[in-house]
Protein backbone atom coordinates (compact mmCIF):
# COMPACT_ATOMS: atom_id res chain seq x y z
CA UNK A 1 0.00 0.00 0.00
CA UNK A 2 1.54 3.28 -0.83
CA UNK A 3 1.56 6.00 1.92
CA UNK A 4 1.25 9.62 1.29
CA UNK A 5 5.15 10.36 1.29
CA UNK A 6 5.26 8.43 -1.87
CA UNK A 7 3.12 10.87 -3.46
CA UNK A 8 5.20 13.19 -5.23
CA UNK A 9 2.99 14.89 -7.48
CA UNK A 10 -0.76 15.99 -5.79
CA UNK A 11 -2.96 17.63 -8.38
CA UNK A 12 -6.26 18.58 -6.73
CA UNK A 13 -9.04 19.41 -8.34
CA UNK A 14 -7.38 22.05 -11.00
CA UNK A 15 -9.52 24.13 -13.92
CA UNK A 16 -7.59 25.63 -16.43
CA UNK A 17 -8.91 27.76 -19.54
CA UNK A 18 -6.47 29.55 -22.19
CA UNK A 19 -7.27 33.40 -22.44
CA UNK A 20 -9.93 33.01 -20.01
CA UNK A 21 -12.41 31.48 -22.63
CA UNK A 22 -10.95 28.49 -23.65
CA UNK A 23 -10.99 25.48 -20.98
CA UNK A 24 -8.32 23.20 -21.12
CA UNK A 25 -8.59 21.55 -18.33
CA UNK A 26 -11.96 20.86 -16.06
CA UNK A 27 -11.62 20.11 -12.33
CA UNK A 28 -9.03 17.77 -12.90
CA UNK A 29 -7.21 15.53 -9.86
CA UNK A 30 -4.19 13.57 -10.12
CA UNK A 31 -1.62 12.07 -7.60
CA UNK A 32 1.74 10.30 -9.09
CA UNK A 33 3.63 8.54 -6.71
CA UNK A 34 7.24 7.38 -6.61
CA UNK A 35 8.53 5.14 -9.68
CA UNK A 36 5.46 4.64 -11.50
CA UNK A 37 4.92 5.34 -14.63
CA UNK A 38 1.65 7.01 -15.51
CA UNK A 39 -0.25 7.92 -18.86
CA UNK A 40 -2.43 10.50 -19.73
CA UNK A 41 -5.07 9.38 -22.47
CA UNK A 42 -7.13 11.47 -24.59
CA UNK A 43 -8.06 12.41 -27.50
CA UNK A 44 -6.50 15.87 -29.67
CA UNK A 45 -7.21 19.06 -27.57
CA UNK A 46 -8.46 17.36 -24.56
CA UNK A 47 -5.94 18.98 -22.25
CA UNK A 48 -3.62 16.53 -21.35
CA UNK A 49 -0.61 18.59 -22.46
CA UNK A 50 -2.15 21.54 -20.56
CA UNK A 51 -2.33 19.33 -17.48
CA UNK A 52 2.03 18.19 -17.85
CA UNK A 53 2.20 22.15 -18.42
CA UNK A 54 0.27 22.65 -14.88
CA UNK A 55 2.55 19.72 -13.34
CA UNK A 56 6.11 21.10 -14.87
CA UNK A 57 4.99 24.69 -13.25
CA UNK A 58 4.68 26.36 -16.43
CA UNK A 59 1.03 27.36 -16.33
CA UNK A 60 -0.91 28.33 -13.51
CA UNK A 61 -4.25 27.02 -12.24
CA UNK A 62 -6.98 29.25 -12.88
CA UNK A 63 -8.72 27.50 -9.49
CA UNK A 64 -7.10 24.40 -7.29
CA UNK A 65 -4.22 23.20 -6.09
CA UNK A 66 -0.76 21.70 -7.26
CA UNK A 67 1.65 20.35 -4.62
CA UNK A 68 5.00 18.51 -5.69
CA UNK A 69 7.60 17.07 -3.59
CA UNK A 70 5.04 18.80 -0.23
CA UNK A 71 4.95 21.81 -1.45
CA UNK A 72 2.43 23.94 -3.22
CA UNK A 73 3.91 25.12 -6.28
CA UNK A 74 2.70 29.01 -8.11
CA UNK A 75 3.83 31.13 -9.85
CA UNK A 76 5.07 33.22 -6.81
CA UNK A 77 6.92 30.13 -5.21
CA UNK A 78 8.75 29.88 -8.44
CA UNK A 79 10.09 33.04 -8.38
CA UNK A 80 12.19 31.86 -5.25
CA UNK A 81 15.11 30.81 -6.65
CA UNK A 82 16.09 27.98 -4.03
CA UNK A 83 12.29 26.66 -4.66
CA UNK A 84 12.82 27.11 -8.72
CA UNK A 85 16.17 25.34 -8.41
CA UNK A 86 15.12 22.40 -6.53
CA UNK A 87 11.64 22.43 -8.49
CA UNK A 88 12.99 22.56 -12.10
CA UNK A 89 16.06 20.11 -10.99
CA UNK A 90 13.31 17.65 -9.97
CA UNK A 91 11.26 17.74 -12.77
CA UNK A 92 12.30 17.13 -16.62
CA UNK A 93 10.07 18.07 -19.41
CA UNK A 94 10.16 16.43 -22.66
CA UNK A 95 8.62 18.57 -24.79
CA UNK A 96 6.52 17.29 -28.20
CA UNK A 97 7.95 19.85 -30.52
CA UNK A 98 11.71 19.45 -30.02
CA UNK A 99 12.17 22.27 -32.07
CA UNK A 100 10.85 24.30 -29.39
CA UNK A 101 13.23 22.59 -27.08
CA UNK A 102 16.55 22.12 -28.93
CA UNK A 103 17.10 26.24 -29.15
CA UNK A 104 21.21 26.67 -28.67
CA UNK A 105 23.92 27.06 -31.35
CA UNK A 106 25.29 23.71 -30.69
CA UNK A 107 23.86 20.24 -29.05
CA UNK A 108 26.73 20.83 -26.58
CA UNK A 109 25.91 23.86 -25.23
CA UNK A 110 21.99 22.38 -25.92
CA UNK A 111 22.81 19.62 -23.01
CA UNK A 112 24.59 22.29 -20.59
CA UNK A 113 21.55 24.60 -20.35
CA UNK A 114 20.47 22.77 -17.39
CA UNK A 115 23.36 21.98 -15.28
CA UNK A 116 24.37 25.66 -15.94
CA UNK A 117 21.26 27.45 -14.62
CA UNK A 118 21.31 24.85 -11.77
CA UNK A 119 24.15 26.49 -10.90
CA UNK A 120 26.29 23.24 -11.14
CA UNK A 121 30.10 23.74 -11.16
CA UNK A 122 31.64 23.79 -14.20
CA UNK A 123 33.64 20.69 -14.01
CA UNK A 124 30.63 18.90 -12.98
CA UNK A 125 28.60 20.23 -16.22
CA UNK A 126 31.48 19.41 -18.53
CA UNK A 127 31.46 15.45 -17.22
CA UNK A 128 27.68 14.83 -16.82
CA UNK A 129 26.91 16.25 -20.63
CA UNK A 130 29.97 13.94 -21.91
CA UNK A 131 28.59 11.18 -19.92
CA UNK A 132 24.96 11.62 -21.18
CA UNK A 133 26.35 12.56 -25.17
CA UNK A 134 27.73 8.86 -24.67
CA UNK A 135 24.45 7.18 -22.95
CA UNK A 136 22.10 8.22 -25.43
CA UNK A 137 25.02 7.64 -28.56
CA UNK A 138 25.13 11.08 -29.72
CA UNK A 139 28.88 12.13 -29.27
CA UNK A 140 29.22 12.77 -33.14
CA UNK A 141 26.12 15.51 -32.57
CA UNK A 142 27.99 17.53 -30.05
CA UNK A 143 29.19 20.32 -32.11
CA UNK A 144 26.54 20.22 -34.32
CA UNK A 145 23.62 22.61 -35.06
CA UNK A 146 20.19 22.29 -34.60
CA UNK A 147 19.60 22.38 -38.24
CA UNK A 148 21.69 20.38 -39.24
CA UNK A 149 19.89 17.10 -37.22
CA UNK A 150 16.75 14.84 -38.48
CA UNK A 151 13.91 14.44 -36.36
CA UNK A 152 15.07 11.40 -34.58
CA UNK A 153 18.20 13.16 -33.60
CA UNK A 154 16.63 16.31 -32.57
CA UNK A 155 14.49 13.95 -30.06
CA UNK A 156 17.83 12.45 -28.77
CA UNK A 157 19.19 15.87 -27.97
CA UNK A 158 16.02 17.26 -26.17
CA UNK A 159 15.80 13.66 -24.20
CA UNK A 160 19.70 14.22 -23.52
CA UNK A 161 18.94 18.05 -22.46
CA UNK A 162 16.08 16.73 -19.99
CA UNK A 163 18.07 13.51 -18.80
CA UNK A 164 21.59 15.59 -18.15
CA UNK A 165 20.06 17.47 -15.12
CA UNK A 166 19.12 14.05 -13.57
CA UNK A 167 15.52 14.61 -12.60
CA UNK A 168 13.44 12.23 -10.33
CA UNK A 169 10.23 12.74 -12.74
CA UNK A 170 10.18 12.86 -16.23
CA UNK A 171 7.10 14.51 -18.32
CA UNK A 172 6.78 13.05 -21.96
CA UNK A 173 4.54 15.13 -24.12
CA UNK A 174 3.09 12.16 -26.96
CA UNK A 175 6.52 10.82 -26.77
CA UNK A 176 6.49 8.19 -29.64
CA UNK A 177 4.61 10.83 -32.21
CA UNK A 178 5.80 11.54 -35.79
CA UNK A 179 9.07 9.14 -34.92
CA UNK A 180 10.38 6.47 -37.42
CA UNK A 181 9.85 2.69 -35.97
CA UNK A 182 13.56 2.58 -35.08
CA UNK A 183 13.55 5.83 -33.14
CA UNK A 184 10.01 4.87 -31.41
CA UNK A 185 11.25 1.18 -29.87
CA UNK A 186 14.20 3.20 -28.72
CA UNK A 187 12.48 5.28 -26.45
CA UNK A 188 10.16 2.93 -25.36
CA UNK A 189 13.18 1.06 -24.30
CA UNK A 190 14.98 4.34 -22.81
CA UNK A 191 11.54 5.56 -20.77
CA UNK A 192 11.30 1.48 -19.16
CA UNK A 193 15.09 1.86 -18.58
CA UNK A 194 14.83 4.98 -16.93
CA UNK A 195 11.87 3.81 -15.00
CA UNK A 196 13.34 0.75 -13.65
CA UNK A 197 16.44 3.22 -12.61
CA UNK A 198 14.23 4.64 -10.12
CA UNK A 199 12.47 7.49 -12.37
CA UNK A 200 8.70 8.45 -12.04
CA UNK A 201 7.20 8.93 -15.50
CA UNK A 202 4.11 10.57 -16.42
CA UNK A 203 3.08 10.73 -20.41
CA UNK A 204 0.49 11.85 -22.35
CA UNK A 205 -0.49 10.42 -25.46
CA UNK A 206 -3.53 8.63 -27.47
CA UNK A 207 -0.98 5.88 -28.61
CA UNK A 208 -2.97 3.10 -27.26
CA UNK A 209 -0.28 0.01 -28.67
CA UNK A 210 2.47 1.56 -26.47
CA UNK A 211 0.33 1.56 -23.20
CA UNK A 212 1.05 -1.63 -21.79
CA UNK A 213 4.82 -0.95 -22.03
CA UNK A 214 4.90 2.33 -21.31
CA UNK A 215 2.24 2.71 -18.13
CA UNK A 216 1.49 0.99 -14.84
CA UNK A 217 -1.47 3.71 -14.42
CA UNK A 218 -3.76 5.65 -16.97
CA UNK A 219 -5.74 8.59 -16.22
CA UNK A 220 -8.64 8.83 -19.20
CA UNK A 221 -9.79 12.20 -20.36
CA UNK A 222 -12.64 13.54 -21.66
CA UNK A 223 -13.40 15.49 -24.74
CA UNK A 224 -15.38 17.68 -21.96
CA UNK A 225 -11.57 17.86 -20.53
CA UNK A 226 -12.51 15.92 -17.29
CA UNK A 227 -11.05 12.89 -15.96
CA UNK A 228 -13.27 9.86 -16.53
CA UNK A 229 -11.48 6.77 -16.25
CA UNK A 230 -8.30 5.60 -14.25
CA UNK A 231 -6.52 2.09 -14.47
CA UNK A 232 -3.96 -0.64 -15.62
CA UNK A 233 -3.66 -0.32 -19.39
CA UNK A 234 -5.09 -3.99 -19.54
CA UNK A 235 -8.28 -3.32 -17.16
CA UNK A 236 -8.78 0.38 -19.23
CA UNK A 237 -8.60 -1.26 -22.89
CA UNK A 238 -11.25 -3.78 -22.21
CA UNK A 239 -13.88 -0.91 -21.47
CA UNK A 240 -14.88 0.03 -25.23
CA UNK A 241 -17.16 2.13 -24.61
CA UNK A 242 -15.43 4.06 -22.58
CA UNK A 243 -12.66 4.54 -25.53
CA UNK A 244 -15.02 4.85 -27.68
CA UNK A 245 -16.72 8.18 -25.70
CA UNK A 246 -13.74 9.67 -25.20
CA UNK A 247 -12.47 9.21 -29.06
CA UNK A 248 -9.77 7.03 -28.09
CA UNK A 249 -10.42 4.22 -30.52
CA UNK A 250 -13.02 4.31 -33.03
CA UNK A 251 -16.21 1.95 -33.71
CA UNK A 252 -14.04 0.34 -36.54
CA UNK A 253 -11.57 -0.45 -33.91
CA UNK A 254 -10.50 -3.50 -32.64
CA UNK A 255 -8.89 -4.80 -29.31
CA UNK A 256 -6.38 -7.70 -29.37
CA UNK A 257 -5.34 -7.59 -26.20
CA UNK A 258 -3.20 -4.87 -25.41
CA UNK A 259 -3.03 -3.94 -29.39
CA UNK A 260 -5.60 -1.84 -30.53
CA UNK A 261 -6.11 -2.65 -34.72
CA UNK A 262 -7.78 -0.93 -37.23
CA UNK A 263 -9.85 -2.03 -40.28
CA UNK A 264 -10.27 1.04 -42.67
CA UNK A 265 -14.19 0.26 -43.95
CA UNK A 266 -13.39 2.23 -47.42
CA UNK A 267 -15.92 4.78 -49.21
CA UNK A 268 -17.14 2.01 -51.67
CA UNK A 269 -20.27 1.24 -49.82
CA UNK A 270 -20.93 4.92 -48.96
CA UNK A 271 -20.34 5.51 -52.89
CA UNK A 272 -22.64 2.96 -53.83
CA UNK A 273 -25.59 4.30 -51.54
CA UNK A 274 -24.83 7.86 -53.51
CA UNK A 275 -25.03 6.58 -56.91
CA UNK A 276 -28.16 4.63 -55.95
CA UNK A 277 -29.96 7.72 -54.25
CA UNK B 1 -19.70 7.27 -34.11
CA UNK B 2 -20.22 7.17 -37.88
CA UNK B 3 -19.22 8.57 -40.88
CA UNK B 4 -21.53 10.12 -42.89
CA UNK B 5 -19.12 11.20 -45.48
CA UNK B 6 -19.57 10.36 -48.80
CA UNK B 7 -18.10 11.03 -51.81
CA UNK B 8 -19.24 12.77 -54.85
CA UNK B 9 -19.71 11.33 -57.96
CA UNK B 10 -16.99 13.91 -59.71
CA UNK B 11 -14.21 12.75 -57.11
CA UNK B 12 -14.76 9.12 -58.42
CA UNK B 13 -14.00 10.30 -61.97
CA UNK B 14 -10.43 10.82 -63.37
CA UNK B 15 -9.36 14.74 -63.93
CA UNK B 16 -8.34 15.40 -67.60
CA UNK B 17 -4.63 15.33 -66.96
CA UNK B 18 -1.74 16.10 -70.07
CA UNK B 19 -2.88 15.62 -73.47
CA UNK B 20 -1.46 12.94 -75.28
CA UNK B 21 0.43 15.30 -77.45
CA UNK B 22 2.88 16.63 -74.49
CA UNK B 23 4.31 19.71 -73.94
CA UNK B 24 3.04 22.05 -76.33
CA UNK B 25 1.82 24.79 -73.61
CA UNK B 26 3.16 28.25 -73.10
CA UNK B 27 5.87 28.41 -70.91
CA UNK B 28 6.47 31.38 -68.44
CA UNK B 29 9.48 32.50 -66.50
CA UNK B 30 9.07 32.03 -62.18
CA UNK B 31 7.48 34.84 -60.52
CA UNK B 32 9.48 37.15 -57.92
CA UNK B 33 8.01 34.82 -55.31
CA UNK B 34 9.82 31.80 -56.48
CA UNK B 35 12.77 34.10 -57.14
CA UNK B 36 12.91 34.90 -53.22
CA UNK B 37 12.19 31.80 -52.19
CA UNK B 38 14.72 29.84 -54.08
CA UNK B 39 16.94 32.67 -52.93
CA UNK B 40 15.95 31.52 -49.24
CA UNK B 41 16.90 28.08 -50.08
CA UNK B 42 20.43 29.03 -51.54
CA UNK B 43 21.11 31.33 -48.32
CA UNK B 44 20.11 27.86 -46.09
CA UNK B 45 22.73 25.93 -48.62
CA UNK B 46 25.24 28.55 -48.46
CA UNK B 47 25.44 28.20 -44.67
CA UNK B 48 25.22 24.46 -44.48
CA UNK B 49 28.01 24.69 -46.94
CA UNK B 50 29.77 27.56 -44.61
CA UNK B 51 30.01 24.75 -42.09
CA UNK B 52 31.40 22.19 -43.62
CA UNK B 53 34.04 24.57 -44.77
CA UNK B 54 34.60 25.70 -41.26
CA UNK B 55 35.06 22.13 -40.51
CA UNK B 56 38.52 21.79 -43.00
CA UNK B 57 42.10 21.38 -41.31
CA UNK B 58 43.25 24.18 -42.93
CA UNK B 59 44.97 27.34 -41.70
CA UNK B 60 42.61 29.54 -39.64
CA UNK B 61 40.34 26.11 -38.88
CA UNK B 62 42.92 25.41 -36.56
CA UNK B 63 43.21 29.09 -34.57
CA UNK B 64 40.90 29.62 -31.64
CA UNK B 65 38.00 31.65 -32.84
CA UNK B 66 38.71 34.29 -30.18
CA UNK B 67 42.37 34.92 -31.21
CA UNK B 68 40.90 34.72 -34.70
CA UNK B 69 38.29 37.94 -34.01
CA UNK B 70 41.16 39.59 -32.09
CA UNK B 71 43.68 39.04 -35.01
CA UNK B 72 40.53 39.89 -37.55
CA UNK B 73 39.52 43.28 -35.70
CA UNK B 74 43.15 44.53 -35.30
CA UNK B 75 43.30 44.26 -39.13
CA UNK B 76 40.21 45.72 -39.91
CA UNK B 77 41.23 48.69 -37.69
CA UNK B 78 44.21 49.15 -39.81
CA UNK B 79 42.31 49.08 -43.20
CA UNK B 80 40.10 51.63 -42.31
CA UNK B 81 43.51 53.50 -41.41
CA UNK B 82 45.34 52.87 -44.43
CA UNK B 83 45.36 55.86 -47.30
CA UNK B 84 47.16 53.82 -50.38
CA UNK B 85 45.67 51.60 -52.77
CA UNK B 86 48.87 49.70 -52.95
CA UNK B 87 48.78 49.05 -49.47
CA UNK B 88 45.73 48.11 -49.42
CA UNK B 89 46.17 45.67 -52.36
CA UNK B 90 49.06 44.61 -50.97
CA UNK B 91 46.71 43.33 -48.01
CA UNK B 92 43.74 42.01 -50.03
CA UNK B 93 46.79 39.92 -51.79
CA UNK B 94 47.62 38.69 -47.85
CA UNK B 95 43.88 37.82 -47.29
CA UNK B 96 43.81 35.43 -50.21
CA UNK B 97 47.31 33.40 -49.54
CA UNK B 98 45.59 33.07 -46.01
CA UNK B 99 42.10 31.53 -47.83
CA UNK B 100 44.50 29.28 -49.87
CA UNK B 101 46.08 28.39 -46.59
CA UNK B 102 42.48 27.74 -45.23
CA UNK B 103 41.04 25.22 -47.90
CA UNK B 104 38.98 27.78 -49.23
CA UNK B 105 38.05 27.92 -52.55
CA UNK B 106 39.22 30.64 -54.26
CA UNK B 107 37.27 31.92 -56.70
CA UNK B 108 34.24 31.44 -54.20
CA UNK B 109 35.93 33.30 -51.92
CA UNK B 110 37.15 35.93 -54.54
CA UNK B 111 32.91 36.23 -56.32
CA UNK B 112 31.88 36.62 -52.74
CA UNK B 113 33.66 39.50 -52.04
CA UNK B 114 33.59 41.18 -55.27
CA UNK B 115 29.68 40.36 -56.70
CA UNK B 116 28.13 42.99 -53.81
CA UNK B 117 31.26 45.69 -54.06
CA UNK B 118 30.07 47.42 -57.05
CA UNK B 119 26.74 46.72 -56.55
CA UNK B 120 26.66 48.39 -53.06
CA UNK B 121 30.02 50.74 -52.49
CA UNK B 122 30.34 51.28 -56.51
CA UNK B 123 27.03 53.67 -56.49
CA UNK B 124 28.16 54.62 -53.40
CA UNK B 125 31.16 56.23 -54.56
CA UNK B 126 30.38 56.58 -58.40
CA UNK B 127 29.50 60.46 -57.94
CA UNK B 128 32.23 61.25 -55.70
CA UNK B 129 34.38 60.72 -59.35
CA UNK B 130 32.96 63.37 -61.11
CA UNK B 131 34.66 66.76 -61.43
CA UNK B 132 31.55 69.02 -59.80
CA UNK B 133 32.23 66.70 -57.07
CA UNK B 134 35.66 65.85 -56.22
CA UNK B 135 37.81 69.07 -58.24
CA UNK B 136 41.25 68.17 -59.74
CA UNK B 137 42.52 66.91 -63.45
CA UNK B 138 39.98 64.94 -65.74
CA UNK B 139 41.23 62.18 -66.93
CA UNK B 140 37.83 61.06 -68.70
CA UNK B 141 35.97 63.85 -70.25
CA UNK B 142 32.86 63.57 -70.93
CA UNK B 143 32.14 67.26 -72.70
CA UNK B 144 31.05 70.97 -71.82
CA UNK B 145 28.32 72.37 -69.33
CA UNK B 146 28.02 75.55 -69.07
CA UNK B 147 31.27 76.35 -70.64
CA UNK B 148 33.30 73.76 -68.06
CA UNK B 149 34.71 70.83 -68.60
CA UNK B 150 33.13 67.77 -66.80
CA UNK B 151 34.30 63.92 -66.30
CA UNK B 152 36.10 61.95 -64.05
CA UNK B 153 39.22 63.42 -62.18
CA UNK B 154 41.96 61.91 -61.31
CA UNK B 155 41.63 62.87 -57.82
CA UNK B 156 37.81 61.45 -57.39
CA UNK B 157 38.67 58.18 -58.92
CA UNK B 158 41.66 57.69 -56.48
CA UNK B 159 39.23 58.55 -53.78
CA UNK B 160 37.00 55.69 -55.43
CA UNK B 161 39.63 53.55 -55.48
CA UNK B 162 40.79 53.81 -52.33
CA UNK B 163 37.33 53.39 -50.61
CA UNK B 164 36.46 50.29 -52.93
CA UNK B 165 39.71 48.57 -51.72
CA UNK B 166 39.05 48.84 -48.53
CA UNK B 167 35.64 47.93 -48.43
CA UNK B 168 37.15 44.63 -50.70
CA UNK B 169 39.85 44.28 -47.96
CA UNK B 170 37.36 44.34 -44.93
CA UNK B 171 34.87 42.61 -46.28
CA UNK B 172 37.43 39.82 -47.52
CA UNK B 173 38.72 39.53 -43.78
CA UNK B 174 35.27 39.39 -42.23
CA UNK B 175 34.27 36.36 -44.88
CA UNK B 176 37.59 34.71 -43.54
CA UNK B 177 36.40 34.48 -40.18
CA UNK B 178 32.89 33.31 -40.81
CA UNK B 179 33.53 30.98 -43.60
CA UNK B 180 36.12 29.15 -41.12
CA UNK B 181 34.47 29.47 -38.28
CA UNK B 182 31.37 27.46 -37.31
CA UNK B 183 29.01 29.78 -36.16
CA UNK B 184 28.23 28.57 -32.45
CA UNK B 185 32.05 28.93 -32.00
CA UNK B 186 31.99 32.07 -33.03
CA UNK B 187 29.11 33.16 -30.69
CA UNK B 188 31.24 31.72 -27.75
CA UNK B 189 34.32 33.91 -28.92
CA UNK B 190 32.03 37.20 -29.47
CA UNK B 191 30.67 36.42 -25.31
CA UNK B 192 34.42 36.16 -24.92
CA UNK B 193 35.08 39.74 -25.87
CA UNK B 194 32.64 41.04 -23.53
CA UNK B 195 29.50 41.39 -25.61
CA UNK B 196 26.72 41.41 -23.45
CA UNK B 197 25.43 37.59 -22.87
CA UNK B 198 21.69 38.71 -23.40
CA UNK B 199 22.90 40.00 -27.01
CA UNK B 200 24.79 37.10 -27.85
CA UNK B 201 21.88 34.75 -26.65
CA UNK B 202 19.27 36.58 -29.05
CA UNK B 203 21.74 36.22 -31.83
CA UNK B 204 21.93 32.60 -31.86
CA UNK B 205 18.44 32.62 -31.27
CA UNK B 206 17.30 34.50 -34.21
CA UNK B 207 20.12 32.90 -36.52
CA UNK B 208 18.80 29.49 -35.14
CA UNK B 209 15.11 29.84 -35.65
CA UNK B 210 15.60 31.62 -39.29
CA UNK B 211 16.35 28.24 -40.56
CA UNK B 212 12.82 26.68 -39.03
CA UNK B 213 11.00 29.85 -40.25
CA UNK B 214 12.35 29.97 -43.59
CA UNK B 215 11.57 26.14 -44.26
CA UNK B 216 8.15 26.48 -43.07
CA UNK B 217 7.90 29.34 -45.66
CA UNK B 218 9.77 27.01 -48.50
CA UNK B 219 6.96 24.45 -47.54
CA UNK B 220 4.32 26.65 -47.92
CA UNK B 221 5.62 28.05 -51.09
CA UNK B 222 5.93 24.26 -52.07
CA UNK B 223 2.29 23.19 -50.75
CA UNK B 224 0.92 26.41 -53.14
CA UNK B 225 3.27 25.42 -55.66
CA UNK B 226 2.28 21.77 -56.00
CA UNK B 227 -1.51 23.24 -56.27
CA UNK B 228 -0.77 26.10 -59.21
CA UNK B 229 -1.78 24.98 -62.45
CA UNK B 230 0.09 26.75 -65.04
CA UNK B 231 2.42 29.45 -64.80
CA UNK B 232 2.90 31.29 -61.61
CA UNK B 233 3.84 35.07 -63.12
CA UNK B 234 0.58 36.99 -61.69
CA UNK B 235 2.50 39.47 -59.71
CA UNK B 236 -0.82 40.03 -57.26
CA UNK B 237 -1.17 37.01 -56.14
CA UNK B 238 2.43 36.64 -55.74
CA UNK B 239 1.71 39.42 -53.56
CA UNK B 240 -1.03 38.23 -51.86
CA UNK B 241 0.46 35.08 -50.85
CA UNK B 242 3.69 36.87 -49.45
CA UNK B 243 1.02 38.74 -47.60
CA UNK B 244 -0.79 35.64 -46.42
CA UNK B 245 2.30 33.73 -45.68
CA UNK B 246 3.58 36.81 -43.46
CA UNK B 247 0.64 37.00 -41.33
CA UNK B 248 1.08 33.28 -41.20
CA UNK B 249 4.57 33.18 -40.51
CA UNK B 250 4.09 35.62 -37.95
CA UNK B 251 1.65 33.58 -36.13
CA UNK B 252 3.87 30.48 -36.17
CA UNK B 253 6.85 32.35 -34.84
CA UNK B 254 4.91 33.80 -31.95
CA UNK B 255 3.60 30.38 -31.07
CA UNK B 256 7.23 29.44 -31.24
CA UNK B 257 8.81 31.83 -29.46
CA UNK B 258 6.19 30.92 -26.12
CA UNK B 259 7.20 27.34 -26.44
CA UNK B 260 10.41 28.26 -26.58
CA UNK B 261 10.45 30.19 -23.53
CA UNK B 262 8.94 27.27 -21.24
CA UNK B 263 11.30 25.13 -22.62
CA UNK B 264 13.88 27.38 -21.27
CA UNK B 265 11.73 27.69 -18.18
CA UNK B 266 11.50 24.07 -17.88
CA UNK B 267 14.99 24.12 -17.54
CA UNK B 268 15.58 26.18 -15.04
CA UNK B 269 16.03 29.67 -17.19
CA UNK B 270 15.04 32.92 -15.03
CA UNK B 271 16.43 35.30 -16.61
CA UNK B 272 20.21 35.22 -16.11
CA UNK B 273 22.32 33.83 -19.44
CA UNK B 274 24.88 31.13 -18.28
CA UNK B 275 27.02 29.55 -20.46
CA UNK B 276 30.19 26.93 -20.87
CA UNK B 277 33.62 28.46 -20.85
CA UNK B 278 35.15 28.66 -24.15
CA UNK B 279 38.83 26.26 -24.51
CA UNK B 280 41.91 27.61 -23.61
CA UNK B 281 43.69 29.06 -25.93
CA UNK B 282 47.21 27.46 -27.12
CA UNK B 283 50.43 28.90 -27.93
CA UNK B 284 49.66 28.95 -31.42
CA UNK B 285 46.44 31.15 -31.15
CA UNK B 286 48.62 33.72 -29.11
CA UNK B 287 50.93 33.66 -31.78
CA UNK B 288 48.11 34.25 -34.57
CA UNK B 289 46.89 36.88 -32.61
CA UNK B 290 50.46 38.56 -32.21
CA UNK B 291 51.18 38.08 -36.09
CA UNK B 292 47.94 39.70 -37.50
CA UNK B 293 48.32 42.67 -34.72
CA UNK B 294 52.10 43.12 -35.91
CA UNK B 295 50.73 42.87 -39.85
CA UNK B 296 48.51 45.45 -38.77
CA UNK B 297 51.36 47.62 -37.24
CA UNK B 298 53.58 46.69 -40.16
CA UNK B 299 50.93 47.63 -42.74
CA UNK B 300 49.79 51.38 -40.88
CA UNK B 301 54.22 51.93 -40.70
CA UNK B 302 54.56 51.38 -44.46
CA UNK B 303 51.46 53.29 -45.62
CA UNK B 304 52.72 56.49 -43.34
CA UNK B 305 55.82 55.85 -44.67
CA UNK B 306 54.61 56.31 -47.92
CA UNK B 307 53.44 59.86 -47.04
CA UNK B 308 50.15 61.50 -47.66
Amino acid sequence: MPSAADDLLVVDDVSYSYLGRFQALDKVSLTVRRGEKVALLGANGCGKSTLLKVVDGLVFPDSGTYRAFGSEVTEDNLEDEQFNQGFRGRVGFIFQNSDAQVFSPSVREELAFGPLNMGLPRDEIEARVADTLTMLDIDDLAERAPYQLSGGEKKRVAIASVLVMNPEVLLFDEPTAALDPRTQQWLMELIVELNQAGKTIVLATHDLDTLGVLADRCLVFSEEHRIVGEGAPAELLAERQLLLDVNLIHEHSHLHGATVHNHVHGLDHHVEATAAG
Amino acid sequence: MTTNATAPIWLLEGQVGLCPCGCIGRRKRGSFVEKTISGASGFLQQAMFSDDVAAERGLLQRIEPRAKLLGLLGLLVAAALVRHIPVLLALYAGTLLVAAASRLSLSFFVKRVWLFIPVFTGIVVLPATFSFITHGHIVVPFGTWFGHRVGMTSQGLTAAGLIVTRVAVSISLVVLLTLTTPWNRLLAALRALALPRMFVLVLAMAYRYVFHLLSAVSEMYTARQARTVGADTDATSGRRFVAASAGALFGKSHALSEEVHMAMLARGYTGNVRTIAPARMAARDGLWALACVAAALATLGVDRALGR
